[in-house]
């Protein structure tokens, strides 16, 4: 962290100042523009940092203390996508250890979650690290250190439980180390998160990207398949039950009927008592474990439910296409007035097909 | 209009089971909801027309940005320079000012300093090249430049750009957005958009990217950021396992969803011109599902009607762009337009008991659109945001800008233009040393892209149009003017005069 809590004055001195740098020759930004159009007000100590930088580019060293300066720029500007490649191909070149530098990106990642080149700077560790060449081990064991990889980012989703590049970072960890022993933990997790909050949809697509992501590399029998399909359906649905206007909830078993071809009629008795202000229902002691009621406090219809509904009668086409057209005309005259355009091209569309 | 009219101002249902996620989503509304109150009682915001676009104030803001500089906190836009350029720019275009002499020869050797010696355009100077400053630069360019030897178009070095490019191609059809750096759809829509406009597509180029694109949709129907190539591909790109899916990473995303759909459209030239030939299946996309998507991004009427960058999220007015403007490129891969050419098209719908009373065939709500940036997204002190209380900064002031003008206007792919730009295209000389397909590659690419104009009739002015903006290219996010004044350079045509006289 060396210098980062000190103030201004006391800072530490600036590249030009540092008779180690003396032999290198800074190149200022805009050097054969007169007077370039829109500059950005830079500190001295940035601009100090990026002169030196550009310097360095131009003879093309790589040297420790380039790891030094870029550091440096990095801290004061994580998005500068060339002092990340240029600190990576110095790395590389000097040999240097790179679980040392993932222990350095470890606070980067927590103080940065937004930036890009965080994100992937970490893949390139983790990629190089594990790598076997022939006749070499690799660095450190592949599966220990996917192990620490999602173990770290449990507490980085901590902070932010939707960040993007986390969650994409994660899955492609998964997908590249792709052992059993990892995918294991996730589904869990997920369960955690929703349990915490069902309306994240990061979690959803996750869970997703767990159960239905690797296809046919899960190498399941067809027995086995179908008994997970049943198993996502089922929680799906009892997480609808509490939450029914939760899009989330709805998109993701909208998702796996298509991914498994079930038919979305398969689910209309579920979701048709979802579609309804009051159903007779309500007052009935008779717990369907298959379709879970809404909860007494469900803001009703849900307008998830009233699409979902809708979608199952128009595929099954016929006469039910009446069925959904009703549905969509309440949903653009009523209950989802802001979607009106889309709903009647729903409407028109489906007559068109029915004609035509 | 919409405002002041009665309106069902219903906060989302929480369904008595409050989260973090409907806690943030209620603050929001609440925010939203004052805000809409304070305006509409402002006279200075809100007049008998509806809501005021403060076009002097934001003038004033990119004014300021582009003649006295950016603030120290710009720094973080360091290594993307050419984007605060092309925001500035573009905001100017679409606000309708034109830029001084002086302005434009100093933006022109700003920009051409970015250019790298091997090609590509860099962040800043002696930055390294990487495809999104590409993208930004070259638009700028074509906001500020001109053939010749001082208007930079002649300047841009296309063979080096062309070696850049495909030296960031991976085996799966997707690129680097620069070395040693991440794979993501942004990267792609730049490089396709830059290789459209700069006549430098080659079917070299395009191999597998078709596939990768497609790979990226979600269940959701949105696209993520990128997807995972290796059980099903080889190092080589060659296919290891016809089942092995390619699994999306990250969900749903508007800049990823516009990204991806624009390149869908991007290439279509190329699977147009190589697919049937080669006999390979055609890669598809699920465009009914994205539809849906897209359109379900549009906040409801407490919100405003702004929209969101993912399901369960929070409106932001910079997806007016992404998400608001992506919804004519969907209706364009579902031929919707074609219904809806002037007044032909609309004839024999009379009988049917839908009939829409509108001026146009729209997916989503334009007028609530123009009502978020307008009420939502101006900052008081000039330039536009995220939402309030947030401050304003380049980036939301142009994608709030370009989102306005994309709900006010309606540009899609109108076959008479069509008809006129092909009747006017010239062989290049160059074409004949080409095979054959690749000459219709170019030649596609250059009429598609050029097809887009205003429809007739459709124009929509929430407020008034004294708060008329230019309207803007849907796949560039450029002028007309300029998007022709370009291309018409490079792929060595003439464009015709508009027959049907259409926008202006």
């Amino acid at each position: 962290m060396s210098y980062i809590e000190e103030d201004e004055e006391s800072g530490p001195p600036l590249y030009c100042e540092r008779p180690e740098w003396a032999d290198v020759t800074p190149i200022p930004q805009y050097e054969g523009v007169s007077s370039p159009i829109a500059p950005i007000f830079y500190t001295p100590d940035y601009k100090d940092a990026t002169d030196y930088f550009r310097g360095i580019v131009k003879t093309g060293e790589t040297s420790e203390r380039v790891l030094e300066l870029t550091e440096d720029i990095i801290r004061m500007n994580p998005a500068h996508y060339s002092a990340w490649q240029y600190r990576y191909r110095t790395l590389l070149a000097l040999n240097a250890p790179l679980d040392a530098e993932l222990r350095l990106m470890d606070d980067f990642a927590v103080n940065n979650l937004k930036t890009y080149q965080v994100w992937h700077h970490r893949r390139l560790l983790i990629t190089h690290l594990t790598v076997s060449t022939p006749g070499a081990k690799p660095t450190a064991d592949p599966l220990d250190t996917a192990q620490a990889e999602l173990e770290f980012i449990v507490h980085v989703l901590d902070v932010d439980t939707k960040n993007y590049h986390t969650w994409s970072y994660r899955q492609w960890l998964l997908a590249h180390f792709d052992d059993s022993a990892l995918w294991l933990g996730e589904l869990p997790y997920v369960d955690e998160l929703l349990q915490a909050d069902v309306r994240n949809n990061s979690a959803w697509h996750h869970r997703y990207f767990v159960v239905f992501g690797r296809g046919s590399k899960a190498q399941a029998t067809p027995a086995e398949e179908a008994e997970v399909l049943q198993r996502e359906i089922r929680y799906v649905k009892g997480k609808i039950s509490f939450a029914p206007n939760n899009i989330s909830a709805w998109n993701y078993l909208r998702g796996i009927l298509e991914y498994s071809k079930t038919p979305f009629s398969s689910q209309a008795v579920f979701a048709e008592s979802y579609t309804v202000r009051r159903a007779p229902w309500d007052d009935e002691d008779v717990v369907d474990l298959d379709n879970p009621k809404p909860s007494t406090d469900a803001d009703l219809p849900s307008v998830s439910a009233m699409d979902f509904l809708a979608e199952a009668y128009a595929r099954e086409g016929g006469d039910s296409i009446t069925k959904a057209v009703d549905l969509w005309k309440a949903l653009a005259n009523q209950h989802d007035t802001m979607r009106k355009k889309y709903w009647e091209f729903r409407i028109k569309e489906s007559l068109e097909t029915k004609s035509g | 209009m919409v405002a002041s009219g009665t309106r069902q101002i219903r906060p989302a249902p929480v369904d008595g089971f409050p989260t973090p996620t409907s806690d943030l989503q209620t603050t929001t509304e609440n925010i939203l909801k004052a805000r809409f109150e304070y305006v509409k009682a402002s006279p200075n915001d809100f007049t008998a027309d509806g809501p005021v676009l403060h076009r002097n104030a934001h003038l004033q803001f990119l004014l300021r940005n582009l003649i006295q500089g950016f603030p120290a906190r710009y720094r973080s836009q360091d290594a993307s320079q050419p984007w605060l350029f092309f925001w500035t720019l573009q905001g100017f275009s679409v606000l309708g000012v034109g830029m001084d002499e002086s302005t434009r020869k100093r933006t022109i050797e700003t920009i051409l300093a970015l250019q790298h010696p091997f090609g590509g355009f860099a962040g800043g100077p002696g930055q390294f090249p990487h495809l999104l400053p590409t993208y930004a630069s070259v638009c700028a360019l074509a906001i500020v430049g001109h053939p010749g030897e001082n208007g930079a178009w002649d300047q841009i070095d296309r063979k080096k750009m062309y070696n850049f490019f495909m030296s960031l191609k991976q085996s799966d059809g997707s690129f680097l957005v620069s070395h040693h750096a991440e794979v993501d759809v942004r990267g792609i829509y730049c490089l396709l958009a830059v290789a459209t406009m700069l006549d430098i597509l080659t079917p070299e180029l395009l191999t597998g990217t078709p596939e990768f694109i497609a790979s990226c949709q979600t269940y959701e129907g949105g696209f993520g950021s990128a997807s995972f190539p290796d059980w099903a591909l080889s190092n080589d790109g060659s296919v290891k396992d016809v089942s092995a899916p390619r699994p999306p990473l990250g969900e749903a995303h508007g800049g990823y969803t516009f990204c991806a759909t624009a390149s869908w459209v991007l290439l279509q030239p190329y699977i147009q011109t190589y697919y049937p030939a080669r006999s390979l299946s055609a890669p598809c996309i699920d465009i009914h599902g994205l539809l849906r998507w897209v359109t379900h991004m549009q906040g409801s009427a407490i919100e405003l009607g702004g929209f969101k960058g993912r399901t369960n999220k929070l409106v932001d007015g910079c997806y007016s762009w992404w998400v608001g403007g992506c919804v004519v490129l969907v209706e364009g891969l579902l031929g919707i337009e074609k219904h809806s050419g002037g007044k032909e098209g609309r004839e024999g719908e009379d009988s049917n008991e839908h009939a829409w009373g509108d001026v146009d065939d729209s997916l989503f709500n334009r007028e609530a659109l123009q009502e978020y940036v307008l009420i939502a997204g101006q900052h008081a002190a000039g330039g536009l945001i995220d939402k309030p209380p947030k401050p304003a900064d380049a980036y939301h002031t142009l994608y709030c800008l370009s989102g306005l003008s994309a709900a006010q206007h309606r540009v899609v792919p109108i076959d008479e233009r069509k008809a006129e730009l092909l009747s006017a295209w010239v062989d290049a000389p160059s074409d004949r040393t080409k095979d054959e397909a690749t000459s219709r590659l170019r030649k596609r690419a250059f009429v598609d892209m050029l097809s887009w104009v205003e429809e007739e009739g459709t124009v929509v002015y929430v407020g008034g149009a004294a708060n008329r903006l230019n309207a803007t290219h849907p796949l560039l996010n450029l002028t007309a003017t300029h998007v022709e004044a370009m291309m018409a350079h490079f792929y060595g045509q003439k464009t015709p005069m508009r027959g049907a006289g259409t926008s202006a």
